[in-house]
């Protein structure tokens, strides 16, 4: 534990964020490990192209959106505490652990929901339009479906969920069609601890 | 039918007295009539005595003339075995008929009790009788013909999803808490047995290695008993899988500790090289039946693309590969039923793709007819062999071994639970231990495997089976008895409805991409890590060799939304079964090759659909239309320009109209082919088709829509139509100028094909209306020729 502690150090304000994101010391490490990894001209701060360098992203259908959800509007580069901060949405969500309301923890289903929804609501309008949903489709689903499909399932998928008939998804309705799926479970990367 | 809970209500009752009685009388007269020919030796004995009879009356010196014909015979031999079982199978089917005609009765008790002891009943007649019971419980039949059909109907409907997310904790309480369960019974079963009071005890003969056989045969947990109680306590899917998952893995355990401990029993003693042997073996159990399952599962996929010209027999094939599978595996003693349960779990995703509709259904209703009725018998010869089987009833041993079961099952629970929580998301609580722990059931696979026991090397046998079959009866009854209402007691989460709604499958799907991104910017090679690898190898390779034709192509959401489409679509027309239309000829029309021959729903007003606004219904038609014909062309039918136009209206009164033109206009339609030169077509034919679709408002309105309205077009990215309202006015001035000018061009040829479906920019359009019309059209390839003469009618 010698070396790992004198490596916390470099990490900055690592305290602070152990305590935001709930990631323990060992975590921190392992995840500034991996950050120095992509960053491989050691500037301190990732890049959309440390990003894409990832290879098994490439072939994934939103790996752009993803790698645009680690920028915040208009931002350049990442640095490791932001890059933290997004991973913590994905920290299994530990149901002993009662420190802090619930509700405003970084891993709360909650705030799964809206990093999630937000991939989606490209403009930040607050709403899913039949556009944004039709582009996720058509990314998901390739060039295997036709148009007449994809606008086919996308109406469907509008009419189940918009229940207040203004033609696109709120957060809420997201919410709510998702209450059956277990979404701290499927939005949990065990890794994250 | 007896009204459901209310049996309080005299009507009720007095409606089902009369089939009670009934019921009963049947029961007792079939009763009767098996033990008769249910015992084995008197039968011989009444027709030998008819043909002396009939020798005598006919000739009386038999032996130089000839015999009169005799008119009337009786033969039973003849058909002996056949009649048996069928009677067997016979009153197995009206038990389970007559328990659910007792409402009460069945929801306090789960069947399983009630046929053991309809079993037990029988087998007391049968006794009373003084014929001898039948060995019914044999052990081969209850291995090779009776537990089959079980496990393949659990693994080939095996919800795979929950399964494999589960699968680490699924093996630790398969295998280490058999392992746990087999020798903490047989290890204190012995200390006991050894325990020397005063008076001396044949208990004392009992040697180490036997009891470790007893034990390992008592601490399997039996799918059969555990599907048959947690089917009718409706439990959540977590717990559910986690049970049922852990009795079908456990048999890999089950058999090498059997042969292992059977094989040893007689030598006396277990070296290390012996437990390193058994480790080997049973990898070699499980991993070999898990092989040979997934081959015998490829093999049947492959077959499954090439039945598409003789679609009778593709169910048969399903089963008969599955069968071999698990004979092929029980030919190795290796172990069978997760050769099964691999056999139907990996051949089902592209069989289901391959195979017609009505196939899909074949399977289904065969494999739950065939599973249960082997559930069925299974329980009721259990009661019969209870009242048949020698025992040696002994206070302690028996005793012992229940209590020793349940400590055992309690303490491995919790054990594991203890270390598995450690590696899992979703922790298991107190509530789901209690419930894996109470639903440690234990059944009839434990039964045969004591029954096949050696009498030889093992004297004990008879008092083995009795505590066995003591412990059944303990867990089925009292545990399957109590568990429901600690369900409910517990508050234990339920099964949800499982209605999958698109938009969860959609985001499913999205959350399952956005993991694995996650975790490869993490650099963590997880859960979904893997999954994506294997579908990506999936789609790329295995999908095309083993889906025939285009299905091989298409994604899951996809087959998925096509799925729940037609579920609508049956429902739909389903329901509105009754309600006329104005004009019964669109409705015969159109309807003509569906299978649910009802006309389809009229009046809009009158049904309240609380998700499909009416335009859809046409829509859902046509995909009726595709579907289930030629269910596996990609479809062009779907209207996608009106289904631009759908959310943005808001008068009802609109869809009523543009329905009630609709109507008009095919029946207009029907009219005009009357006209045409050839007479008059089937339904069937691709005149009728292009009728069919010609006649379509919404057909119309997409031939407008190319002229008017701004919203339709190939640009189909932006929808946002801000003038909502102007569209339903072009919609309704479209339309009425439409019937003109189509009359026109119906007088002159045949209906032309809707050219609103050639979106400038889509090349291939006449391919895939050709493709609609073999559809649409049984006769196929007649249709293409006709395409030629087609010009589209607006430009």
């Amino acid at each position: 534990m010698g070396s790992s502690s004198s490596n916390m150090n470099h990490i900055p304000n690592a305290q602070e964020l152990m305590q935001e994101t709930g990631f323990s010391a060992a975590h921190l490490l392992r995840l500034y490990e991996r950050f120095e990894f992509l960053d491989r001209d050691g500037k301190g701060e990732l890049s959309p192209d440390d990003f894409e360098a990832v290879r098994e992203l490439a072939l994934n259908p939103i790996g752009g959106r993803i790698i645009e959800a680690f920028f915040p509007q208009g931002q350049e580069t990442v640095d490791f505490a932001s890059f933290v901060r997004v991973l913590a949405h994905f920290r299994p969500n530990d149901p002993n652990r009662k420190d802090g309301a619930q509700q405003d923890q970084a891993n709360s289903r909650t705030r799964k929901l809206k990093f999630a929804f937000q991939l989606y609501d490209q403009d930040r309008d607050g709403k899913i339009s039949r556009n944004e949903l039709l582009q996720v489709l058509r990314a998901m689903l390739g060039i295997q479906v036709t148009e007449e499909q994809l606008q086919s399932i996308a109406e469907r998928a509008i009419q189940e969920a918009d229940l207040d008939r203004d033609g696109a998804i709120s957060f809420d309705e997201f919410k709510k069609s998702l209450e059956k799926v277990n979404i701290d479970h499927k939005m949990s990367v065990r890794f994250l601890k | 039918m007896p009204s459901g809970a209310g049996s309080h209500n005299p009507a009720g009752i007095g409606r089902s007295l009369p089939e009670r009685g009934l019921l009963l009388l049947m029961v007792l007269v079939f009763l009767e009539g098996s033990v008769l020919p249910l015992g084995a030796a008197s039968s011989p004995d009444i027709r030998h005595q008819e043909n002396v009879d009939n020798h005598k009356a006919a000739d009386p010196g038999h032996n130089f003339t000839k015999k009169a014909f005799p008119v009337l015979d009786l033969d039973y031999k003849h058909i002996q075995t056949p009649f048996e079982i069928s009677l067997w199978v016979l009153l197995a089917s009206l038990m389970k008929l007559g328990f659910h005609l007792i409402p009460r009765l069945s929801s306090i008790v789960p069947e399983s009790c009630l046929l053991i002891t309809v079993g037990l009943l029988v087998g007391g007649l049968i006794k009373l009788a003084g014929e001898q019971v039948p060995p019914v419980l044999d052990s081969r039949l209850f291995f090779l013909c009776l537990l089959p059909p079980i496990i393949l109907d659990a693994g080939y409907f095996l919800p795979i999803r929950p399964f494999m997310e589960n699968l680490g904790t699924i093996l630790m309480f398969a295998v280490v808490g058999t392992l746990w369960n087999a020798f903490f019974i047989g290890g204190l079963l012995y200390a006991v047995c050894q325990i020397q009071p005063a008076n001396p005890n044949p208990l004392h003969a009992m040697e180490l290695l036997p009891c470790l056989l007893f034990g390992s045969i008592i601490s399997a947990v039996d799918p059969v008993a555990v599907l048959a109680v947690f089917e009718e306590i409706h439990i959540n899917e977590l717990l559910h899988i986690l049970v049922f998952g852990e009795s079908l893995l456990n048999d890999a355990v089950t058999v090498v500790l059997y042969h292992l401990f059977e094989e040893f029993a007689g030598a006396g003693t277990v070296t290390v090289m012996d437990g390193v042997l058994g480790v080997i073996s049973f990898l070699v159990v499980a991993l070999g039946g898990v092989l040979v399952g997934a081959i015998y599962g490829i093999l049947s996929a492959f077959t499954s693309r090439f039945t598409s010209h003789t679609r009778v027999i593709e169910p048969l094939f399903v089963f008969v590969y599955s069968y071999m599978a698990y004979l092929s595996a029980e030919m190795f003693h290796l172990s069978g039923i997760m050769a099964l349960i691999a056999c139907g779990a990996v051949m089902r995703p592209y069989v289901e793709a391959n195979i017609s509709h009505k196939s899909h259904t074949t399977i289904k209703y065969f494999l739950k007819m065939w599973s249960s009725v082997s559930e069925t018998l299974i329980f009721i010869f259990l009661g019969v062999a209870t009242v048949d089987g020698p025992h040696a009833w002994n206070w302690t041993f028996v005793t012992v071994t229940v209590i020793l079961c349940l400590v055992a099952r309690v303490i491995g629970v919790v054990g594991l639970t203890y270390v598995i929580n450690q590696f899992r998301i979703v922790k298991l609580t107190t509530k789901d231990q209690f419930i894996i722990a109470y639903g440690g059931l234990r059944g009839a696979i434990a039964f045969s495997l004591g029954f096949l026991l050696d009498k030889n090397h093992f004297p004990m046998r008879e008092m083995f089976l009795t505590a066995i079959i003591t412990v059944v009866f303990f867990t089925v009854f009292v545990q399957g008895m109590t568990i429901k209402p600690l369900v409910e007691l517990l508050a234990v989460k339920k099964k949800q409805e499982a209605k999958r709604s698109i938009n969860e499958e959609i985001h499913t799907q999205f959350l399952d991409h956005l993991l694995t991104g996650i975790e490869d910017i993490c650099g963590h090679y997880g859960h979904h890590h893997w999954k994506d690898k294997l579908n990506r190898f999936n789609k790329k390779y295995v999908k095309k060799c083993l889906i025939a034709g285009e299905r091989s192509k298409e994604p899951q959401l996809i087959a998925f939304y096509h799925k729940m489409e037609m579920k609508q679509a049956i429902e739909l027309v389903e329901s509105g079964g009754g309600v006329k239309l104005p004009s019964a000829v669109p409705s015969t029309v159109s309807m003509q090759n569906i299978q649910p021959k009802k006309p389809p729903p009229a009046k809009p007003a009158e049904r309240a659909l609380p998700q499909l606004p009416k335009g859809r219904e046409e829509e859902i038609r046509k995909i009726l239309r595709s579907n289930l014909q030629r269910t596996r062309q990609r479809l062009r039918s779907y209207n996608r320009h009106t289904l631009v136009a759908d959310p943005y209206e808001d008068g009802f009164g609109d869809l009523l109209l543009k329905k009630q033109r609709m109507i008009e206009l095919e029946k207009k339609i029907k009219d005009m082919s009357n006209y045409l030169t050839v007479p008059a077509a089937p339904p069937d034919s691709p005149t009728m088709c292009r009728a069919r679709l010609a006649s379509d408002p919404q057909a119309y309105s997409m031939k407008q829509g190319s002229d008017g309205v701004p919203t339709i077009h190939v640009d189909l990215a932006s929808p946002q139509s801000p003038d909502s309202v102007n569209l339903m006015d072009e919609f309704r001035q479209a339309s009425q100028q439409q019937e003109k000018d189509e009359d026109q061009g119906l007088m002159m040829k045949p209906p032309s094909r809707p050219t609103g479906r050639r979106k400038p920019g889509e090349t291939d359009a006449d391919k895939d209306q050709q493709k609609l019309m073999r559809c649409l059209s049984d006769p196929g390839p007649s249709a293409e020729e006709d395409e030629d003469e087609d010009e589209p009618f607006l430009p």
